[in-house]
C-alpha cells in the first residue's frame, strides 16, 4: 500500500498573534487550498492541519494553540522532528470570474491561499471579506490586500473595518455589486449564515467544514456526516451548495471523539 | 443467498471498526453493493479509543490500533434503529465487554434492537494494556463467553477468532460447541510494528497494531479452509480481501460470506460495488449460478 508519510524537521516558526504560529517545512507539497495534512507529534498524537501556502520548495501551516498537541507543537524549536502525511481531502474549485471569499477568525488560511492561487490563474474579480473578534485576530491583512481587488475588513468590536460579522459585510457587498461565486471559511455558525445570505442572493459557493478527523483517508469513520454518510475527509472538507444541502447536520450537530451525536 | 436464515443480495460485508459508527455510513455501505454491514464494536461504555496515529501503512498493508472507540452500547443502537428505518439491510453488532458478565449486559441490551446478528468480539489486539490478552486465545474464556451470551440472546451470535491462536480451528469447534451460531475469522494479525528509522520510533501512537490487508490474505485463506473442515456453522471470512477474485477464494475455502475491511483505503467505499461485479464476472465465466455455489468447494492436491 501507498507510503506517503514525510518525517521532517521545522524549518521556521512565524508567531501571527497570540495564539497563531505559522510553521513552514521545506519539502515539497502538491497541495491545492482547502486540503489538508495529518501532523505527528511523536509520542503525543496525531492532527489534520489546514495548509496555508505552497511554494516548489516548501509549505506552510497557520496553526492555533488549542489543545495538548498544538500546546507541545507551540513549545518546539525549528529544527526538531515531526511526521506529515497526506495532502488530503478536497479543495477548493478555481472559478477565475467574479469570485467573493468570506472568512472568519483562525479559517482564514485556507481563503488566503485561495486568494493567491486565484489571482495567479488570472482571476477576474476578487473580493475577500476578512471577519475576527478584534484587529489583533485579523489575519494577512496585507496579503489579501495585494491578491484582491477589494479587501475588506469587519471586526465584532469595530477595531478595525466594519464593526460587526464578516457575513453582515457580504449581505451589504452582495446587494450593491453582483457575484458568479463564493468561497466561505469560518466557524460554522458563521457560515451556515452565511449559507443563508448567498442563497438570498442566488449564487453557488463552497464551504469549508471542520469534523473531528482520526485517519485522514476515510475509513475509520469519525469524520462522517448525516444523513447520507458523507466522508468529510475524503470528501470534503470543501462541500459545493449542491451536497451541502443533504448534510442535515451542517450547522446543527457533529459527533464526538466516540462518535456520539452532541450539539453544534 | 442467505446468510444465517436471512436473505443477502450479496456475500460481501463490511468487517468491524471500519467506518461502523454512524447509520448514515451503514447505510452508504450497503447502497454501495455490500450485503450486510457489521458496526464498530460497541461497548457498555463509550470509548474515545488511542490517540493517533491510530493507522500505518506499509508495503503488505496496514497496521492499526483504534482502541474500539465507539459511541457505547446506548448510543450505538440508536444508530442500528435509525439503520433499520424504512431501510432494507442485514445489521451485525459487533460488541466488547471485559469478562462474560459485560458480554451479557451487551447481548441483552441488543436483544432490544432490530439487529439481525450479534458478533462477539473476542478477539482485538489492541487493550491488551486494558483487558489483558484476548479472549479468542483463551479456550476456557471462548467457551464461557459464548456459552453465556447464547443462554441470552435472542438472535444469531457469531464469535470472532483470532488468527493468534495456536490452534484456531479448535477456538472455533469450541465456540461451536458452546452454542456460537457462526464464526467470524480472521481479526488482524499480531501485533505488528511500522518504524519511522528518521524519527527512530514506531509511527502508531501506541506502537504496535494489529496487522491486515493483502499480506494476511494467505493466513486468512489457510485457517478458514481448516476452521470449515472441523465446524459445521457458517463462517464469515475476512482478511485481506480486497478484489472479487479474493472473495472468490475465501469463499471456496469456506466461507459462506466475506467481510472487507482495510480495501475500502485502498479502493474507496466503491470497492463493495467493484469487488461484487468482479465476482459476477468470475462466476459468469467458471460457471457458477449462485455464490453458495463457491462455499467450501477447494480440493486439496
Amino acid at each position: 500500500m501507498k507510503r506517503d508519510r514525510q518525517t521532517i524537521p521545522i524549518a521556521a516558526i512565524r508567531e501571527e498573534n497570540s495564539s497563531l504560529r505559522t510553521f513552514t517545512f521545506e519539502t515539497s507539497l502538491k497541495a491545492m487550498p482547502g486540503q489538508f495534512i495529518m501532523l505527528t507529534i511523536f509520542g503525543q498524537g496525531e492532527k489534520p492541519f489546514s495548509i496555508l501556502d505552497v511554494t516548489k520548495t516548501s509549505f506552510s501551516m497557520t496553526i492555533k494553540k488549542i489543545g495538548p498537541l498544538t500546546e507541545r507543537l507551540f513549545q518546539m524549536q525549528v529544527g526538531e522532528l515531526v511526521s506529515i502525511r497526506g495532502p488530503y481531502g478536497k479543495a477548493f474549485s478555481t472559478r477565475t470570474d467574479r469570485v467573493l471569499m468570506v472568512g472568519g477568525g483562525y479559517a482564514t488560511p485556507p481563503l488566503r491561499f485561495q486568494a493567491k492561487t486565484l489571482r495567479e490563474l488570472e482571476v477576474n474579480y476578487l473580493v475577500n471579506i476578512n471577519g475576527a473578534r478584534s484587529q489583533a485576530d485579523l489575519l494577512y491583512v496585507p496579503d489579501f490586500d495585494d491578491y484582491c481587488d477589494r479587501s475588506l475588513i469587519a471586526t465584532d468590536d469595530g477595531s478595525l473595518g466594519h464593526k460587526g460579522t464578516a457575513v453582515d459585510v457580504m449581505d451589504a457587498v452582495l446587494s450593491e455589486e453582483s457575484f458568479d461565486y463564493i468561497y466561505i471559511s469560518g466557524p460554522e455558525r458563521m457560515m451556515k449564515a452565511a449559507v443563508e445570505v448567498a442563497r438570498k442572493y442566488e449564487i453557488p459557493f463552497e464551504v469549508n467544514l471542520e469534523r473531528y478527523m482520526k485517519c485522514g483517508v476515510g475509513i475509520c469513520g469519525s469524520c462522517v456526516m448525516d444523513p447520507n454518510g458523507f466522508i468529510l475527509c475524503v470528501e470534503g472538507p470543501v462541500v459545493d451548495s449542491i451536497k451541502i444541502d443533504q448534510l442535515e447536520e451542517f450547522g446543527v450537530s457533529h459527533r464526538d471523539k466516540t462518535g456520539r451525536i452532541v450539539a453544534l | 443467498m442467505q446468510f444465517l436464515g436471512k436473505d443477502i443480495p450479496s456475500p460481501l460485508t463490511l468487517a468491524s471498526g471500519i467506518l461502523g459508527i454512524s447509520f448514515s455510513s451503514l447505510q452508504r455501505i450497503i447502497r454501495d453493493g455490500a450485503g450486510m454491514v457489521t458496526t464498530k464494536s460497541l461497548s457498555l461504555e463509550p470509548r474515545i479509543g488511542h490517540e493517533g496515529p491510530i493507522i500505518a501503512e506499509f508495503e503488505g498493508g496496514l497496521i492499526n490500533s483504534v482502541g474500539l472507540t465507539n459511541p457505547g452500547i446506548h448510543d450505538g443502537l440508536l444508530e442500528v434503529e435509525k439503520f433499520h428505518k424504512e431501510f432494507d439491510g442485514v445489521s451485525i453488532v459487533s460488541v466488547f465487554g471485559g469478562n462474560a458478565t459485560e458480554f451479557v449486559r451487551l447481548s441483552e441490551a441488543v436483544n432490544h434492537s432490530n439487529a439481525d446478528f450479534l458478533e462477539l468480539n473476542l478477539s482485538c489486539p489492541n487493550v491488551e494494556d486494558e483487558f489483558k490478552r484476548p479472549f479468542a486465545l483463551m479456550p476456557e474464556k471462548i467457551t464461557e463467553i459464548v456459552a453465556a451470551v447464547k443462554s441470552v440472546s435472542q438472535i444469531p451470535i457469531l464469535a470472532k477468532l483470532s488468527p493468534n491462536a495456536y490452534d484456531v480451528a479448535l477456538m472455533a469447534s469450541l465456540a461451536e460447541d458452546a452454542g456460537a451460531d457462526g464464526i467470524t475469522m480472521i481479526n488482524t494479525l499480531g501485533h505488528g510494528m511500522v518504524i519511522d528509522a528518521i524519527a527512530k520510533r514506531p509511527v502508531l501512537r501506541n506502537n504496535f497494531g494489529g496487522i491486515s490487508g493483502p499480506c494476511i490474505k494467505p493466513l486468512a485463506l489457510k485457517l478458514i479452509h481448516d476452521v470449515y473442515q472441523k465446524v459445521q456453522i457458517p463462517i464469515l471470512g475476512t482478511g485481506g480481501v480486497s478484489n472479487g477474485l479474493d472473495a472468490v477464494e475465501m469463499m471456496m475455502a469456506g466461507a459462506s460470506a466475506v467481510a472487507i475491511g482495510s480495501a475500502v483505503y485502498e479502493r474507496g467505499l466503491d470497492v463493495f460495488k467493484i469487488t461484487r461485479s468482479e465476482m459476477e464476472a468470475f462466476m459468469a465465466q467458471h460457471g457458477y449460478s449462485d455464490y453458495s455455489d463457491l462455499i467450501g468447494i477447494l480440493q486439496e492436491n
